[in-house]
């Protein structure tokens, strides 16, 4: 029988709405387990066993197999959602930072490859600490069973994100947070770094029915919800994939920082799978929420126009303008997160400094706000003392013990002596002349202690016993005023050890490695540094990286987006991740959480297509306030932007037309 | 002169079967567009899911370009006779590729090889890569 191409959709559309029922129903029964049931690591009341090998059955939608480009049936995009999409070009899998990424969270459960599902038991009581996921392509997957908390914000993300879970009746509930950005379909369709993944996993005899909800309101209007089914399958097996990935890139050329992407408009493909589809409506192929509910058939009728169509739609529970602000909190008080080798890391009332502590001494990248600095202190010197001077325990007796001097024996002074105290702030090296990377310098600097006597002893009148300030000259420049003239910072703030050209790095090592500093010129401002700890392989990034927000360009003291955008490509040509694009080395941001090379490559590749943007539309002759009105960055608003504040979306925008070099 | 030519029009599509790569070949590439490029081996990456091969040729303005053509992995090329020293930087090639999508890049995917100094050739009936 022959059906015309309304009525085909319309099928199509009344089997995604049963779908979306049977869930809806499913979610609902899951959810109205008595509360006796719900919460913490409870038991099941009968207790499923999950684990082993399982084999991908099916999915209602057979997403295994890549959806043609622009195919956005069933996901509820918000505009942004559609755009950003719309302008993903399939080409950044060549770039280097791309190529060993496994596939995103979403997808894992939709690929060919199976899965396995391990169990962490408690030696003792049996219990399951945590379930083990592992996917083709994938890293290892923990799911914590024993009721610990989610990370705070600033804690860095991954691509399997941070999973908790519970049993819910017989059914394993997994929430997910801390989850990088990447797609909720392979060839078009992303997801931001803020979506959280919830995960009901109930198994029927050896069919295993997976429900997944990927809440991004940045790209969605509601919780994009899809279900799959595994089969138990002693015969599969999941296989690993060391990433033969290099850092060459598979994009051609010459330019090792291409990114590649479509203007708005430009990406022509999307509507060529609809050539030989063509009963499938266009506009509902373009995705949206109310396309996805059976009352979008009154739209197809003509009956209803879409714009005053409404749809029992369901709301997101995820609170991300908090969640965003919650990286970098301005609650008044100093967070610590230890991060790797030497490095800790301060998050002070909304902007973070760098800490090296170690046997030498501190150093500190920015000093927070000058409000702040007696916090600051504390902390360090907290810090210093649970680490590097912890309580020794005597563990030899009598005079001849190593380490004796005089007559009294170490098990004497061990006794009766207090710890050796912790060693003064050596450094402050500041990333720019911002209020809150140098407010702090004054009173910290001078509770330091940097020996600049050498042979003549350890102070030199000038600058006293004070630490060490290290900046690029143009940030003494804008601290200093020349004599007679009143210096808009004290003097015990403003740096003593400045450097003009590429790079300045300390003559010598501290705590047991080497610390460079390098130059972004023209980038915030003209005098950014990027600090990079080459054993505890740490970058401290100032302002040119941020996770909360567009990148700062202050164009009237020397800043240019083309410098933000080199100071992030020199980043990424520093660091080096751990494995498969993750981890390695950590880039600490002035605000916002610790990051990895893919967050900065996606960062990067933001304020890369948001220059290409603007320069296409200023190419066309369009005006600044044309080009504001266009709304170039929309895509990225819900991520980055702010219409209040210090520093809005439309004065992004203008920094970008007004520093715009001519393409070379 | 080495010259590149840009063939739109109908041509067969790609295998229809596609290894779960990380990106699809469809959406990556061109597939109704094809490029002629004339020039010298610079590159030979044999390697899994996929090798790479590439080619300093010109651009449509002449100039030369680094053109990294995407080719098979090592399982099917090997089944092909083609193995890691099949192909020695410097050698002068000619490669017929689907473009990418994305305009301005130079990345292709391989659909003929020929080396004219000894007749080597790959992308005959049957080989394709998928």
């Amino acid at each position: 029988m022959h059906m015309d191409k309304f009525n085909r959709f319309a099928v199509r559309l009344l089997l995604f709405g049963a779908a979306v029922l049977v869930v809806v129903v499913a979610g609902a029964a899951i959810v109205s387990v008595p509360a006796s049931a719900q919460g913490g690591p409870a038991r099941p009341q009968i207790a499923p066993d999950i684990a082993g090998e399982w084999r991908l059955e099916n999915n209602e939608a057979d997403t295994t197999a890549q959806p043609p480009l622009g195919d956005y049936l069933g996901i509820p995009f918000n505009d942004a959602g559609r755009q950003r999409a719309d302008t993903s070009a399939e080409s950044i899998w060549g770039t280097p930072e791309y190529q060993c990424r496994p596939h995103s969270a979403p997808h894992q459960w939709r690929g060919l490859g199976g899965a396995r599902i391990l169990k962490e038991q408690d030696p003792l009581s049996r219990d399951v600490r945590a379930y083990h996921i592992q996917f083709m392509r994938s890293l290892d997957r923990p799911v914590f069973m024993d009721g610990r908390a989610h990370p705070p914000a600033w804690a860095p993300h991954s691509w399997t994100g941070f999973s908790t879970g519970e049993w819910v009746g017989n059914t394993l509930k997994i929430t997910t947070t801390h989850l990088k950005d990447g797609y909720l379909k392979r060839g078009g369709p992303q997801t931001s770094d803020m979506y959280t993944m919830t995960e009901f996993l109930t198994r029927h005899g050896d069919l295993l029915t997976i429900i997944t909800s990927i809440d991004d309101p940045i790209y969605q209007d509601e919780p994009y919800v899809e279900s799959t089914t595994y089969a138990y399958d002693v015969t599969a097996s999941v296989n690993t994939e060391t990433c033969s990935g290099s850092a060459f890139a598979e994009n051609g050329g010459s330019d090792r920082h291409h990114v590649p992407h479509f203007l708005p408009g430009q990406n022509t493909a999307l509507g060529e799978w609809l050539k030989t589809q063509d009963w499938i409506p266009p506009a509902a192929a373009r995705g949206g929420v109310k396309t996805i509910y059976p009352e979008y058939r009154s739209v197809m009728s003509g009956s209803v126009n879409v714009s005053a169509l409404t749809v029992p739609s369901s709301r997101s529970a995820n609170d991300v303008a908090k969640r965003i602000a919650d990286q970098s909190p301005k609650d008044g008080d100093v967070h610590v997160l230890p991060l790797q080798g030497n490095i800790y890391v301060l998050i002070a009332d909304g902007t973070n400094i760098t800490v090296s502590m170690g046997p030498e001494g501190v150093m500190l990248v920015n000093t927070g706000s000058a409000q702040m600095s007696g916090k600051v202190l504390a902390a360090i010197n907290q810090l210093a003392n649970s680490t590097v001077t912890p309580p020794t325990p005597n563990t030899c007796f009598g005079p001849n013990c190593p380490g004796a001097w005089g007559w009294a024996s170490p098990y004497m002074n061990a006794v009766i002596s207090s710890p050796t105290p912790p060693k003064p702030v050596r450094y402050i090296i500041n990333t720019s002349a911002a209020a809150d990377h140098v407010g702090g310098n004054e009173k910290i600097a001078t509770s330091g202690f940097f020996p600049r006597g050498g042979n003549f002893g350890g102070a030199v009148e000038s600058v006293g016993r004070a630490a060490s300030i290290v900046a690029h000259e143009n940030v003494l420049n804008r601290m200093s005023a020349p004599a007679g003239k009143t210096a808009p910072a004290p003097a015990a703030a403003q740096p003593t050890d400045t450097y003009f050209d590429e790079f300045f790095k300390l003559s010598a090592y501290f705590n047991g490695e080497a610390v460079v500093v390098y130059h972004a010129p023209a980038a915030n401002t003209d005098g950014d540094s990027l600090v990079f700890f080459r054993h505890s392989e740490v970058i401290s990034a100032g302002n040119v990286f941020s996770t909360v927000g567009y990148p700062v360009i202050d164009a009237e003291k020397g800043g240019s987006i083309q410098g933000v955008i080199d100071g992030l490509n020199h980043i990424l040509d520093l660091a080096v991740a751990e494995y498969r694009s993750q981890g390695g080395t950590w880039i600490i941001p002035s605000h916002g959480r610790v990051s990895d090379t893919a967050d900065v490559a996606s960062y990067r590749n933001m304020v890369t297509m948001m220059r290409d943007r603007v320069r296409d539309l200023k190419k066309k002759g369009m005006t600044l306030e044309q080009v504001k009105a266009a709304r170039p960055t929309m895509d990225f608003d819900g991520r980055y932007g702010s219409t209040t504040g210090s520093w809005t979306t439309d004065m992004f925008v203008e920094a970008i037309y007004r520093t715009l070099q001519e393409k070379k | 002169m080495r010259r590149m030519l840009l063939l739109v029009g109908a041509t067969a599509l790609v295998a229809s079967s596609v290894v779960y790569a990380h990106h699809s070949y469809a959406a990556t590439y061109d597939v109704s567009k094809q490029v002629k490029l004339e020039g010298k081996l610079v590159q030979f990456v044999y390697r899994n899911p996929h090798s790479f091969v590439t080619v300093q040729a010109p651009d449509e303005t002449g100039a030369p370009q680094r053109w990294a053509v995407e080719w098979a992995g090592t399982t099917q090329l090997g089944q092909a006779g083609v193995s890691r020293e099949s192909l020695i930087v410097g050698d002068e090639i000619v490669v017929v590729a689907r473009p990418s999508r994305v305009p301005g890049e130079y990345r292709a995917l391989m659909v003929t090889l020929k080396r004219p100094s000894d007749g080597f050739a790959w992308g005959g009936p049957g080989q394709v890569v998928d």
